[in-house]
């Protein structure tokens, strides 16, 4: 169920370029890949959200990229400071019957394709981590294959002639889900994407973070998502 | 035990704290967080008589202390509410209002005919859409439009009927008085004020990047206008009122009392705080208590005679 949780912050360093890995222990029961937590910033109006990216035994691990007031405010933070946040919040990747899987992170995308790669090594489906990042200063642990400056889109016909998966799974830039959404339809090969929008409730009520759907219906990123099927979104 | 009733013209609530139209759902969504029958009343989010999309493209703008928003009424539509959220607030016993937007006066008037026959005691009805048959204009911009729409609905509808006031007026009291000339039960103000947000960004690569999201702007930031309009409006009706904007804490509702708000609705801040309410409860309580006084009705007099 979702709550209101106060955490206590056990570590919130650079880890690369602009690039902090925070970590928050909690109460938090249950969080699982591809869900998100939405933190509290003092002063301003709307919560942050960040995708999860790793989970244990209440430990939250959350990467975010300095970008805005509010990961300027979370970078302040002292280990041991109190942190207020909404979780577990949104959807989670699904892997039932995936034997092989793609992952493919772009930028702070990785967070999630982390988590989720954690998930897929524990139920021992085969699985292959693709990272992009702009520059070598930026490169997060943790993947199996780092492509730097150029597009991880140019590295996904290899991978799929390498490992045959039954899924590709993403998260990163608008951009980079649709094409991998496009490739997989062409391919027929099923994908999950991780859509990032600006967020008000981050519960299904606003209706701020809505997409199109193919159906023709809206989705809230928050609530039917962040995760979709990449040939269900209108893009 | 103090007494946080309220009696708004005869629509009873157990205390002020209402939540605003579009920051709350339907019913029961924030059930997670708190109890929602717990509330004075929520109400809804702004139901038309068809399904509404909504608009295309980026519906937030976070602005400094506040926020614009284009949702464009997304809804399910009043059919769907009445078959599917309606029978979630009698089974959790959660006090309702529901609010109600349209493009013609002909829209409200089905909406208000199906309201009166589910039996809907309240409704606060959202004047800040445009009237496609007047030009667009919003209705509740001018007080003849808005007299006229009042006066159709309230030969319609019997139960408690709320006008929500938009603020991007100039004489908002002609309109008040309006509403009230027309039967109007209570005015609700103000509706969010029209903002514009704008992100101009240096790409890498040299060029300009723009974004405009032009909408309704809500938050903290609007509560100087919002005191001041329910201010004016206190002046000229004798209707209840019932205040919004920017609500956030405890001092906010004191101020909101002050000025002559009966009751206040929450609505930016539940995004944030989504708590907010139950908290903001305990505190005028916890107020009422540290002055000796038993009820908000003699806080009320109080907060307005010294």
């Amino acid at each position: 169920m979702k709550k209101n949780h106060i955490g206590k912050i056990e570590y919130n360093k650079e880890i690369a370029k602009d690039t902090y890995k925070l970590v928050i222990s909690s109460d938090v029961k249950e969080i699982k890949a591809g869900q998100f937590i939405s933190i509290y910033c003092e002063n301003k109006t709307l919560r942050r959200p960040f995708s999860v990216a790793d989970f244990k035994d209440g430990d939250i691990t959350v990467l975010y990229k300095l970008k805005g007031d509010g990961t300027h405010y979370i970078k302040n933070l002292n280990e041991n400071d109190k942190i207020d946040f909404l979780a577990p919040l949104g959807n989670t990747f699904n892997f039932e019957n995936v034997n092989s899987a793609l992952l493919i992170g772009a930028g702070i995308g990785i967070a999630p394709m982390l988590f989720l790669k954690k998930e897929l090594d524990k139920n021992g489906i085969k699985n292959h981590l693709i990272s992009g990042f702009k520059d070598a200063l930026e490169v997060v642990e943790g993947s199996n294959q780092v492509v730097i400056g150029g597009s991880v889109l140019d590295e996904i016909e290899n991978a799929v002639e390498k490992i045959k998966p039954d899924i590709i799974y993403s998260c990163g830039p608008s951009i980079v889900l649709k094409l991998v959404s496009e490739f997989g339809i062409k391919n027929n090969i099923k994908t999950q994407i991780a859509m990032e929008k600006v967020m008000a409730c981050g519960i299904g009520v606003c209706r701020g973070c809505i997409i199109e759907l193919k159906n023709g219906k809206n989705a809230s990123v928050c609530k039917d998502g962040p995760v979709f099927l990449g040939d269900a979104v209108q893009w | 035990m103090v007494d946080l009733s309220v009696n708004l013209n005869g629509f009873k609530l157990q205390n002020p704290i209402m939540t605003a139209s579009g920051t709350y759902g339907y019913a029961d969504e924030y059930d997670d967080f708190i109890d929602v029958s717990k509330l004075g009343a929520i109400v809804t989010k702004a139901i038309s008589i068809e399904p509404k999309k909504g608009n295309s493209g980026e519906r937030l703008f976070e602005t400094y202390g506040g926020m614009i928003n284009r949702i464009g009424l997304e809804n399910l539509g009043i059919e769907e509410f009445i078959s599917k959220k309606l029978p979630i607030l009698k089974e959790k016993n959660i006090n309702y209002v529901m609010n109600l937007a349209g493009s013609t006066v002909e829209d409200y008037i089905k909406a208000a005919e199906i309201a009166q026959s589910a039996g809907i005691k309240a409704i606060e009805v959202n004047v800040s859409c445009p009237n496609v048959k007047q030009g667009c204009l919003e209705f509740g911009t001018n007080p003849n439009s808005l007299g006229h729409l009042t006066s159709e609905i309230r030969k319609i509808y019997k139960g408690f009927l709320i006008i929500k006031l938009t603020p991007n007026v100039s004489d908002i009291e002609s309109l008040a008085k309006s509403a009230e000339d027309n039967g109007a039960d209570c005015i609700s103000a103000i509706n969010t004020l029209k903002g514009l947000g704008v992100k101009v960004e240096i790409t890498p690569d040299k060029k300009i990047k723009k974004t405009f999201v032009q909408g309704g702007l809500s938050g903290r930031c609007i509560k100087p206008v919002a005191l001041s309009m329910v201010k004016r409006i206190k002046a000229v009706v004798n209707i209840p009122i019932i205040g919004i904007g920017g609500i956030a804490n405890i001092e906010d509702i004191l101020e909101f009392l002050t000025v002559g708000a009966d009751a206040i609705q929450i609505g930016t801040e539940n995004f944030c705080h989504p708590d907010i309410t139950i908290k903001l409860i305990n505190e005028l309580t916890k107020i009422i208590e540290s002055l000796n006084l038993e009820s908000l009705d003699e806080l009320k007099r109080k907060l307005r005679d010294e």
